[in-house]
């Protein structure tokens, strides 16, 4: 099978798991840098897509633009039209697995244990509002047997968004959360999102019944936002005071920040102000159950995963890597 | 005369009825005479069927949710008495006339037994059809069959009546007066069928016809009304609306003494149309379900006809000549002999005051001789106690003695002036000590003997309340035969010795010295407040000497070791209510007195259950024993998911009791009676409300099954959670559930001093390395205890607030 974004900290973990269990994987991504099979491409080109999938019997969708603020012409291209060449693609093989994320039924609402929403964010932030597009479309072109999973908060080691973005703040000593971080968020551990995915697959084949349905997945496993944060520091040996800020005015300077900021990635939104100062964990009892599958690693496990990488030759490596952008 | 139409379909809709069940029934009067009437039916149902009469100015869209509740599996028919409602308008009816046409209607309309439901001055219509109709059950709301003896007429009738013809039929006052006695949505619909002057002529002759004294025409058939309701023998259901101006409390009160086995539920927030502001159709379909299963009353016949040999209170007659003193305090000191002697001369007095036995009598006398006299004269009388605990407050003591209407109040000069004041017990006739009117002191004597009354078992004895500390206070029935098995199994508990002083920071167990046959003693303390019992107090109340038992609250017992500062006190038993109690407590009430500190479980429902334990044992699934159930009280554990799966050693879940000295149901509150009951092998246990298990024989809290997590992994006790945490981290510590039921996550807050906050990093570490099941969140803060006792941890609040903090903004 084809796995797109395959050289994201998921990609690469989905596709090892695939090969490690024997499966033909082949990855397609936008620079060759693969231990796996790999294709280069670009999801934007229908053409290099079709020829990609060419001999596959499924696609597993990762690929995304991931940003703060993206430029809208980028976001809609790659998450969007690029999904779309996906779906076709997929239309011919038969089997689809598309990657979306929560934020696409984010209503400006906590969640405290609430179902999946139907993909109708319009709102501001472009990220969401693409990747919302992106999964309408796959429920209304997608003739394959469809599983859309919606993984919230991945983690682990190697992880440039969340861990990386966390340590650079602190370096940096510009960390502050709203209301000390209080709200309730469920996350997830790279290795389980994986073994959804893997999961998914194996039920694109098997149970038809599932088709065209979103699932929400995560470790099942919230933590307050401040624990979490200082779990993550102090797996790095970077347990700081976190400053606080209160929630409304977060909110405040990040609809500022977001209006004023040139370039894509502004230090704070007002969509990621929200998302740190209400609660979302979800209720994935629908989800376990049709995939027939179950998160392993709760947060205080991954979180020694985390340190114990740390100490290792990589997590020095990607440290140093983070202080050297830094300086850059 | 003319006949008014049928309501259309569109208007009948628009009332949210139904347009197939309108319809016309025409049927022969005794005298021959057709009469046509608008029904609502619902038509066939195989349970049975149900004729529901309104009263004035109402119809049968009265009956709304009976009608949508009950049908199709019982088949109601809702009537429009003559002349009102869309029935036949003709000449006016008196009560006699209104009840023979209801009683030709179901002999035309109904095959076998009918249920007959009635509202207002339907009910004497009802009840008087009642006496020649095969009735199944009768369900009375907000009604009357007689004028209760020292009621005035309602002021509201008396003015209606006055100006009978421009309130009732030339202006719309009364019927536009009625309808807003509920909410708007019912207003049109009550209104409909009375917009014109000579659509309400029969408003005005109903009100004409209520006969106001013994020479009106109607007086004779009400009298009848009264007599066939004493009579009758079927299951009788009252619905009443605790605030309602014409048909008020005292009117229940009525109702209830002519038929002490009534079944009643009484909506202290609704006003006289409580059928259509409470949603009483369910309630009715329980009952009468409950009725149809053949389950009450029968089986317990035997056990009513039982007399009482021997009352709580026997041991006076025992003691007539004793001077040995039963109780000491701070307001002087009785001996048996003046106990027994003042309670047979008050007692006199009471009954020529107008107590009949069955009579609620509210005690407004603070713990003094005077207590002991007035309790023992009321019961000597056959009434029955009603008992507030003065620390609620005014509005909780006049929310909870207005539901009682009692027939008398006993205080004194300034409790009753409280009483009239606020208006406590409207119309109850006051006695007191030192009053006028009804002196229970009175210093002439009086020759007369008074017979004695002649108790049974299920009597009722008295009426005390739940201390509110979970949930509003509720009014909690005992009867003589139950508190007669009391006795025993408190003097199992306390082991009264003749030469022994008993003590309490509890008002209400003041009464137990004659009970027990244990001089008392008083501390002298505010009775609303318990927790002024400290070390100087006890001390002061036995004149440092010893104390045989002493019964304390909480809160007390805290004041104790907070007062003792290394001196000690004698006590041989101290017996701490509230069980479980923290286990420091317990130790340090220990050494402060040298003597065994049990705490036994129990609860006003039932008590005692068990024998509490000494030293406190933590249990091997985590709570503290309370000990053995004591001789004579069943103890079941039984299934959350079912609980009518018992369970076996060491599985926990919901405690249910049996004893021979269970109350016997909420006052009032049939529905809530009903879900706290649950019988098992033909016996009726009380549901406790608490989670807990059995560990060789021993039983363990586990704390409240509100307070249970509804977890994905299943359900997890609050104190099974948070035991191992509060020993590791040294402080107080409460697990609450949040997100929805089936999927709640753990968090547990450390009680520290301060507004609620996520725990120090190295804190929650410890917190999570300790716990028995994975946490969401550690948090800290002040944790919120309930403001009765002060000394419970008030989990329900602490759960909203911890959703709140975790919900963020």
């Amino acid at each position: 099978m084809l796995v797109t974004g395959s050289s994201s900290l998921l990609g690469k973990e989905v596709v090892a798991a695939l090969s490690a269990r024997g499966d033909d994987v082949c990855g397609f991504q936008r620079s060759a840098s693969s231990p796996h099979r790999s294709i280069t491409g670009d999801i934007r080109d229908r053409d290099a897509v079709m020829k990609a999938a060419e001999g596959n019997d499924a696609i597993i969708h990762l690929a995304a633009l991931v940003a703060p603020k993206p430029s809208w012409n980028d976001a809609y291209a790659v998450n969007v039209v690029g999904t779309s060449n996906i779906v076709h693609a997929a239309n011919e093989l038969g089997r689809l697995v598309h990657i979306s994320t929560p934020s696409v039924g984010f209503a400006h609402e906590p969640s405290m244990g609430g179902g999946a929403e139907a993909p109708a964010y319009a709102g501001r932030d472009r990220y969401a509002r693409s990747k919302a597009l992106g999964e309408q479309l796959v429920l209304k072109e997608s003739t394959a047997q469809t599983i859309i999973l919606r993984p919230h908060l991945l983690w682990g080691p190697g992880d440039t968004q969340l861990v990386g973005r966390l340590l650079e703040r602190a370096a940096e000593g510009r960390l502050a959360l709203p209301d000390h971080g209080r709200a309730l968020i469920g996350t997830m551990y790279v290795d389980d999102a994986a073994a959804a995915i893997v999961a998914a697959l194996d039920r694109t084949g098997d149970s038809p019944q599932l088709s065209g349905q979103a699932f929400l997945v995560t470790g099942g496993d919230p933590r307050p936002v401040g624990e979490l944060v200082h779990g993550i520091l102090a797996a790095f040996g970077m347990e700081r005071k976190i400053a606080s800020i209160p929630a409304p005015l977060a909110k405040l300077l990040g609809s500022v920040i977001e209006r004023v900021w040139r370039g894509d990635e502004p230090p704070l939104t007002a969509f990621a102000a929200e998302q740190l100062s209400m609660a979302h964990w979800f209720d994935q009892r629908a989800t376990e159950s049709a995939l027939n599958w179950q998160p392993q690693v709760s947060v205080d496990e991954g979180l020694s995963l985390l340190a114990a990488w740390a100490s290792t030759e990589l997590g020095q490596q990607f440290l140093n890597g983070l202080r050297h952008r830094n300086r850059v | 005369m003319s006949a008014p139409k049928s309501p259309s379909a569109e208007e009948l809709l628009s009332f949210g009825l139904n347009p197939s069940w309108s319809r016309r029934v025409t049927f022969l009067n005794t005298a021959g005479t057709p009469v046509d009437w608008h029904v609502l039916d619902t038509g066939a149902g195989p349970l049975g069927t149900l004729v529901c009469v309104h009263g004035n100015p109402t119809w049968s869209y009265l009956f709304k949710d009976v009608l949508t509740t009950l049908a199709p599996g019982w088949r109601v028919i809702a009537v429009d008495q003559s002349g009102m409602g869309y029935s036949e308008r003709n000449h006016p009816r008196r009560l006699s006339e209104r009840i023979d046409e209801l009683v030709q209607f179901c002999r035309q309309e109904v095959c076998g037994p009918v249920v007959l439901v009635a509202h207002d001055w339907g009910g004497p219509v009802a009840v008087g059809a009642a006496g020649h109709l095969n009735v199944q059950a009768l369900i009375l709301a907000n009604t009357a069959v007689a004028k209760p003896e020292g009621v005035e007429v309602p002021p509201l009738i008396k003015a209606a009546r006055a100006l009978v013809d421009f309130s009732c039929r030339r202006t719309p006052m009364f019927v536009r007066g009625t309808a807003a006695m509920t909410t708007k949505e019912h207003r049109k619909a009550l209104n409909a069928p009375y917009r014109s002057a000579d659509r309400r002529e029969a408003v005005r002759d109903f009100v004409a016809d209520i006969p106001l004294g013994p020479d009106d025409p109607s007086a004779e058939a009400l009298a009848l009304v009264g007599t066939t309701f004493d009579q009758l023998t079927c299951p009788i259901l009252l619905i009443w609306g605790g605030k309602d101006p014409v048909f008020h409390d005292r009117f229940l009160s009525d109702l209830r003494r002519r038929q002490p086995s009534a079944s009643i539920e009484r909506h202290p927030n609704s006003g006289h149309l409580v059928l259509l502001d409470g949603a009483v159709g369910p309630v009715i379909a329980q009952w009468l379900n409950l009725q149809a299963s053949g389950l009450p009353a029968d089986a317990s016949d035997t056990l009513n006809d039982q007399l009482v040999d021997e009352t709580v209170f026997s041991s006076l007659t025992r003691h007539s000549s004793d001077t040995s003193t039963i109780y000491r305090g701070p307001d002087g000191s009785l001996t048996w002999e003046d106990l027994g002697r003042r309670a047979e001369k008050a007692s006199k007095v009471l009954a020529m005051g107008g107590l009949r036995p069955g009579d609620r009598v509210a005690l407004l006398v603070p713990p003094s001789p005077d207590l002991l006299v007035a309790a023992a004269a009321v019961w000597r009388c056959g009434g029955v106690l009603a008992v507030v605990d003065p620390s609620g407050g005014l509005w909780s003591i006049r929310r909870l003695l207005r539901a009682q209407a009692p027939r008398m109040v006993i205080g004194t000069r300034r409790t009753l002036l409280g009483d009239r004041l606020f208006r406590f017990t409207p119309g109850s006739i006051a006695a007191g000590f030192g009053v006028r009117g009804v002196a229970l002191d009175l210093d002439a004597s009086i020759d007369a003997a008074l017979p004695m009354v002649g108790l049974h078992r299920e009597d009722l004895a008295a009426i005390v309340h739940t201390s509110g500390a979970t949930g509003p206070a509720k009014a909690v029935r005992y009867t003589h035969g139950a508190l007669t098995s009391q006795r025993e199994a408190l003097r199992a508990l306390v082991q009264p010795e003749p030469d022994q002083v008993f003590t309490t920071s509890f008002a209400a167990f003041l009464l137990l010295a004659p009970v027990l046959e244990m001089s008392c003693v008083r501390p002298d303390i505010p009775i609303d407040q318990p927790s002024a019992l400290g070390f100087d107090e006890l001390f002061a109340a036995s004149d440092g000497g010893p104390i045989g038992t002493a019964w304390l609250s909480p809160a007390s017992a805290r004041q104790l070791t907070k007062t003792a500062a290394g001196r000690s006190i004698a006590i041989g038993r101290t017996l701490l209510a509230g069980a479980p109690i923290p286990a420091p407590l317990a130790h340090s009430v220990k050494e402060i007195t040298g003597g065994l500190v049990l705490a036994p479980y129990g609860m006003t429902e039932c008590l005692p259950i068990t024998g509490g334990e000494d030293p406190e044992l933590i249990g091997p699934s985590g709570g503290t024993s309370v000990g053995f159930p004591v001789d004579g009280c069943t103890v079941k554990v039984v299934s959350l998911s079912d609980p009518r799966q018992a369970l076996g050693d060491g599985q926990w879940g919901e405690i249910l009791v049996n004893a021979p000295w269970m109350f016997a149901g909420y006052d009032g509150a049939w529905t809530k009676s009903e879900a706290s009951t649950l019988d098992l092998d033909g016996i009726s246990f009380h549901r406790t409300g608490d989670v807990g298990y059995f560990n060789e024989g021993r039983l363990y809290i586990l704390g409240r099954l509100a307070h249970v997590l509804s977890t994905k992994d299943g359900p997890r006790a609050s104190v099974a959670i948070e035991g191992p945490i509060a020993t590791a981290l040294g402080c107080e510590v409460a697990a609450v559930g949040v997100g929805p039921e089936g999927l709640q996550v753990v968090t547990v807050v450390l009680n520290t001093q301060g507004k609620l906050r996520l725990a120090e990093p190295n804190l929650a570490l410890e917190a999570r390395r300790v716990s028995n099941v994975p946490l969401a969140a550690v948090l800290e803060g002040t944790l919120p205890v309930d403001h009765r006792h002060q000394s419970k941890v008030d989990r329900t609040v602490l759960r909203d607030l911890v959703a709140t903090f975790l919900e963020g903004r």
